[in-house]
């Protein structure tokens, strides 16, 4: 409910990500957002199986309107410091939708997905703490 | 009176037993854990890179081809002289010996189908063309395509399995019958699969709320499985129902295979598995949608690559004559005495490491033998393969 209510205030006070689509497909996914981006994404398949490859599928708003750019997509576990054993691939899907593939959480635990993205020169990262059991 | 003391010691070492006897409680979060260890058997295999695979006339045709000296350049070879049925498909060897002394222990093919990444260091991504690499490698078969596909040519019961399974007949194109055979001897092991066990029925039983049936499972062996999936952490790396997650390791076993020459791990495979041209993102791969090759297409190396190896399923592990990459260790108890002793400044890690010493007791390291030895069972005996064209 809390993260509701701070989604929904965000929304009323940024009246330009109002158009932002954060239907991906299948519903919402995950709302990730910083000062100048609003990134939805979720998981392809839905569940993510440890050791299993799957694809993240994202909408990249910004709130000045122009068109947000996903850089790279990486995970890592910080609390044994060490990343995936494969890189992913982006693809865009135009209207600011990209598709990474070939991601693979190889160990059930805490993973910290890292997106960086763009629009214009400076790259920002958001970050998002995924549990996988 | 004397007696008061050697009385106590009389009741603690009979208390002791008592002790280590207490029924082991497990909870939910531990029943969830043990469940990700099964259900067991798997579903069959069904390769989309091979059109053979999961086929009983691929299956066949890689039985015979399998068990064929032929396929070897001096003619005195097959795939089964390293792994045999009757040594859990493997050679009962420390270290493999074929046409020469090899430095890694021959792996066992017990459900080798369900792997992604297959050899010590992942240097092939499907079965079908890690089954390639021994027969080319000098050092072990000897063999060459065109020997294998005149082999496919030529002899009369073999060209007509071809036939059945592949539905022509082999052509000249020597290269690609090299691969169909590599495919067909895939399809043939990816039907290894281990049998059930004592630790399945268990973890069955639990998952199932079933007491009764659980209580058979002993307690040692209770323990140790409580220790491989809550202190000991065996299960990051050592999990699933082939209790492996299918990728790689190091644990602290020594680099060098002899004064001055190391043995590269994963970063030499990677190497060998992109400069390979039978990788899946080659053109035998036969899966039009490319999603077998997603792993390939994305692997990344990594300085960390260094010195790992492939982290084997448990299955039927007791069954070997020799552990690790290397046939290190020869008996389970040396493995655990490792995982107990294994030296921090040796893994050098920059977070908390996933193998660090674990400081076993005695009756830990007992019952963790117990547990893994509860992976174990006889398999059937193997039926003779039917004949290719009766």
């Amino acid at each position: 409910m809390r993260l509701l209510a701070v989604l929904f205030a965000f929304f009323f006070a940024n009246a330009a990500w109002a158009d932002c689509p954060l239907d991906l497909g299948r519903g919402t996914g995950l709302v990730i957002f910083s000062d100048h981006y609003m990134i939805a994404f979720r998981p392809d398949p839905l569940r993510i199986e440890v050791g299993e490859p799957f694809a993240l599928l994202f909408n990249v708003c910004t709130k000045s309107g122009s068109a947000g750019e996903l850089v790279s997509v990486d995970a890592h576990m910080p609390e044994h410091k060490h990343t995936m054993n494969y890189h992913p691939s982006i693809v865009s899907k135009g209207d600011g939708r990209f598709r990474a593939e070939g991601l693979v959480f190889h160990m059930a635990g805490h993973w910290e997905i890292s997106i960086d993205v763009r629009a214009g020169e400076e790259i920002e990262r958001l970050t998002h703490d995924y549990y996988i059991k | 009176m004397r007696w008061g003391p050697l009385t106590a010691l009389l009741l603690a070492a009979l208390a002791a037993p008592a002790e280590a006897q207490a029924p082991v409680d497990w909870s939910e979060a531990e029943i969830r854990l043990v469940g990700q260890h099964g259900p067991w058997p798997p579903p069959p295999v069904r390769d989309p890179s091979n059109r053979i695979s999961d086929t009983p006339a691929g299956i066949a045709l890689g039985e015979y081809l399998f068990n064929d000296a032929r396929l070897s350049g001096d003619g005195l070879m097959s795939c089964a002289t390293c792994h045999q049925a009757g040594r859990d498909w493997s050679d009962g060897r420390a270290r493999g010996k074929a046409r020469a002394d090899l430095d890694r222990r021959t792996p066992s093919l017990w459900n080798v189908g369900h792997s992604h990444w297959f050899g010590w260091t992942g240097a092939g991504d499907s079965l079908w063309a890690q089954s390639i690499r021994p027969i080319l490698d000098p050092e072990e078969m000897g063999g060459s395509w065109a020997r294998v596909a005149r082999l496919l040519r030529e002899d009369k019961d073999l060209a007509c399995g071809y036939d059945r399974a592949f539905g022509t007949k082999p052509d000249s194109d020597d290269e690609r019958l090299l691969v169909d055979a590599a495919k067909a001897l895939a399809a043939f092991q990816a039907t290894l699969v281990s049998p059930r066990t004592r630790f399945d029925a268990f973890r069955d039983a639990l998952v199932a709320g079933d007491r009764e049936a659980a209580a058979r499972y002993g307690l040692p062996e209770q323990r140790g499985l409580k220790l491989f999936v809550g202190e000991g952490n065996c299960n990051a790396c050592h999990f699933g129902p082939r209790f492996t997650n299918g990728e790689f390791g190091d644990i602290g076993i020594a680099f060098f295979v002899r004064p001055g020459e190391v043995d590269s791990g994963r970063l030499g495979g990677i190497a060998a598995l992109v400069a390979s041209p039978f990788n899946l993102l080659g053109r035998y791969n036969d899966d039009p949608s490319g999603t077998s090759a997603r792993r390939t297409q994305h692997v990344r190396r990594l300085h960390s690559n260094f010195g790992e190896f492939r982290v084997p399923g448990l299955r039927q592990v007791g069954r070997s004559a020799a552990f690790m990459h290397n046939g290190g260790f020869a008996t389970l108890e040396d493995v655990v005495r490792h995982y107990s002793e294994v030296s921090p400044d040796r893994l050098h890690s920059d977070g908390t490491p996933l193998v660090r010493p674990l400081g076993l007791s005695a009756q830990q390291s007992t019952d963790l033998v117990a547990f893994l030895r509860s992976l174990d069972a006889d398999p059937p005996t193997r039926p003779a393969p039917p004949p290719l064209c009766p």
